[in-house]
């Protein structure tokens, strides 16, 4: 078994052992981890792997969860149709989008996505007949599939954890794949790419579109275990730090999104301690680690190795 | 008589009032190897970007095996057989050099992203079939040694080399080397001119664009630009006698 393979099986053994025993307070916060990794795993893929920046996120994590709940609480749909209609509402979104924006590079694409990152809040904030606007949309059921309801934390941990790995292990297959190696291609030489007959903007809207529907995932989760959604949890705000989950990380690394989001999560919380500076020394926490650890948390094992042998 | 490989018709270009390239037309018969040559400046590279589909000609035709491709993308143009190397190489540097050449095949396979994230069987042979092909081309250009290096962190000499590898897993009908000798030592030249005939020898077309004379050698049928213009077309001895080529090469 390699190193690697090690690294996992730990991993996924001290998930499955965490609500065990921690309290109440801190399930929560990983519940909300995983909601932020499942996102997160998007942007991350987009970036880490196409090179593309997308601070657009929250729309489509807001989407997902919009669809939700107006589905379970005007229409009376089932929890597991409102999710799926919010996924495929993203999906479909993130293709129109996509196809005339991923002609853009660079800082163009960024502040393109930004744009409409910012649109959409807009958008929840004025459709109010079917965001509910400022006041938002309550009262969703819980989640329930086939019969069995995630209605304790215990229960939505296993859940959230379980979509949440399920699909990194998808996002690895696919990096270690054929699209994969010329998504990274991509990153280093697009010239090259298209000289080897690749069409790169295909490549690009698969991914983004993906991201987008792993966006809309989270937010359905999200919108479900909170059973509440307003406009405020949807802002360009929440798609930085949906992008400061895999920078943080080190965004070459798929599986570095679990670090990322237990960072993005964990820590502000522990900082609150401090008083009202809290966000300040978040800030600077982040900056630390940016300017310490270029690789990311993920480099972090392989910087100490080269420590210790020295 | 088939159709040429690669014909040029009446091709011009200019960036901004510069003429770069001026009713360029020329043809490249199927098998063996071409050349063109010409002093820095002289349009080479933009004609190598306008026959690999980088750039649009301001006027004229391209044609590949008889038919047009003038408009076509440059995947495209790849996929009907078209594969060219690049002046500065253009590896994927924080891949390693397997990945590189396993690029190459990218088009010869077809795992989307579906299978690809379930690990289908048929996805897994697949693959497993990409990485013995690069292993075997990667041998063959003598690379295997360095196959879990970073290709970025090669002496420029190997890049080039694993361009060349990746070009050719890309199965070329056409293949366009841009400079492959510069930033090569001479046994490398040597190796590279080795490696260029054998490529031939399989029945790819090559296209070679070099300063090095003695590596231009190589070529059946060399073709000398000058100022955007064709001043003149033989084998390379022919060109060196040429009045008009001494005259542009010694500044006459």
């Amino acid at each position: 078994m390699s190193r690697l393979s090690l690294w996992i099986v730990l991993s996924v053994l001290a998930i499955c052992a965490l609500p065990f025993v921690l309290e109440r307070h801190s399930t929560e916060l990983m519940i909300f981890a995983a909601f932020y990794a499942i996102a997160g795993l998007g942007v991350g893929l987009l970036l880490g792997q196409c090179g593309i920046v997308n601070l657009a996120q929250a729309f489509f994590y807001g989407i997902g969860a919009y669809a939700s709940a107006y589905g379970t609480v005007v229409l009376g749909w089932t929890p597991a149709l409102g999710m799926l209609v919010g996924v495929g509402v993203a999906g479909l979104i993130a293709l129109a989008i996509g196809w005339p924006i991923l002609k853009l590079t660079g800082f163009f694409l960024a502040l393109a996505t930004l744009g409409i990152g910012i649109i959409g809040t807009i958008l929840f904030f004025e459709w109010d007949w079917l965001t509910g606007g400022t006041l938002g949309i309550g009262g969703l059921p819980p989640l329930s599939i086939a019969g069995f309801a995630f209605d304790t934390p215990d229960r939505f941990y296993f859940l959230a954890w379980g979509v949440a790995l399920g699909l990194l292990w998808l996002a690895h297959n696919l990096t270690n794949g054929r699209p994969g190696l010329a998504m990274r291609a991509v990153r280093d030489a697009a010239p090259a790419v298209e000289g080897l007959g690749v069409d790169i903007h295909g490549l690009r809207i698969k991914v983004f579109v993906i991201c987008a529907m792993l966006g809309a995932l989270a937010g359905s989760l999200f919108a479900h275990y909170v059973s509440y959604v307003s406009v405020e949890s949807f802002t360009v705000q929440r798609s930085i730090v949906f992008l400061l989950i895999p920078v943080i990380a080190g965004p070459r690394v798929v599986w570095g999104v679990v670090p990322g989001a237990l960072f993005v999560t964990l820590v502000p919380e522990w900082l609150t301690g401090f008083g009202d500076i809290h966000q300040m020394l978040f800030g600077l926490v982040l900056v630390v680690v940016v300017t310490l650890l270029p690789e990311g948390l993920t480099g972090l094992p392989a910087r100490l190795g080269r420590r210790v042998t020295r | 008589m088939s159709a040429p490989i690669l014909e040029l018709n009446s091709v011009a270009h200019a960036f901004g009032g510069l003429n770069v390239l001026r009713d360029v037309s020329f043809a490249v018969p199927r098998g063996g190897i071409a050349g063109l040559i010409g002093p820095n400046g002289s349009g080479k590279t933009t004609l190598f970007n306008i026959a690999s589909g980088y750039l649009v000609p301001n006027a004229g035709e391209i044609r590949l095996e008889g038919r047009a491709i003038t408009r076509d993308s440059v995947p495209a143009r790849s996929r009907a057989g078209l594969i060219r190397t690049f002046q500065t190489p253009k590896i994927f540097g924080h891949m390693t050099v397997a990945e590189n050449v396993a690029m190459g095949l990218y088009m010869k396979t077809r795992s989307g992203f579906a299978a690809t994230m379930f690990r289908g069987p048929a996805e897994r042979r697949e693959y497993r079939r990409i990485e013995a092909e690069a292993e075997a081309m990667m041998d063959r250009f003598g690379l295997l040694p360095l196959s879990k290096t970073r290709a970025g962190e090669l002496p420029a000499g190997q890049q080039r080399l694993v361009e060349i590898a990746r070009a050719r897993m890309a199965g070329p009908k056409l293949l366009l080397l841009d400079e492959p000798s510069s930033g090569l030592s001479h046994d490398e030249v040597q190796r590279l001119r080795r490696w260029i005939e054998e490529l031939a020898a399989e029945g790819i077309t090559i296209l070679l664009v070099s300063h090095d004379m003695g590596l231009m050698n190589v070529c059946q049928r060399v073709h000398a630009l000058y100022f955007g213009k064709i001043i003149a077309i033989g084998t390379m001895a022919d060109i060196q006698a040429d009045p008009a080529v001494r005259d542009a090469y010694l500044g006459g």
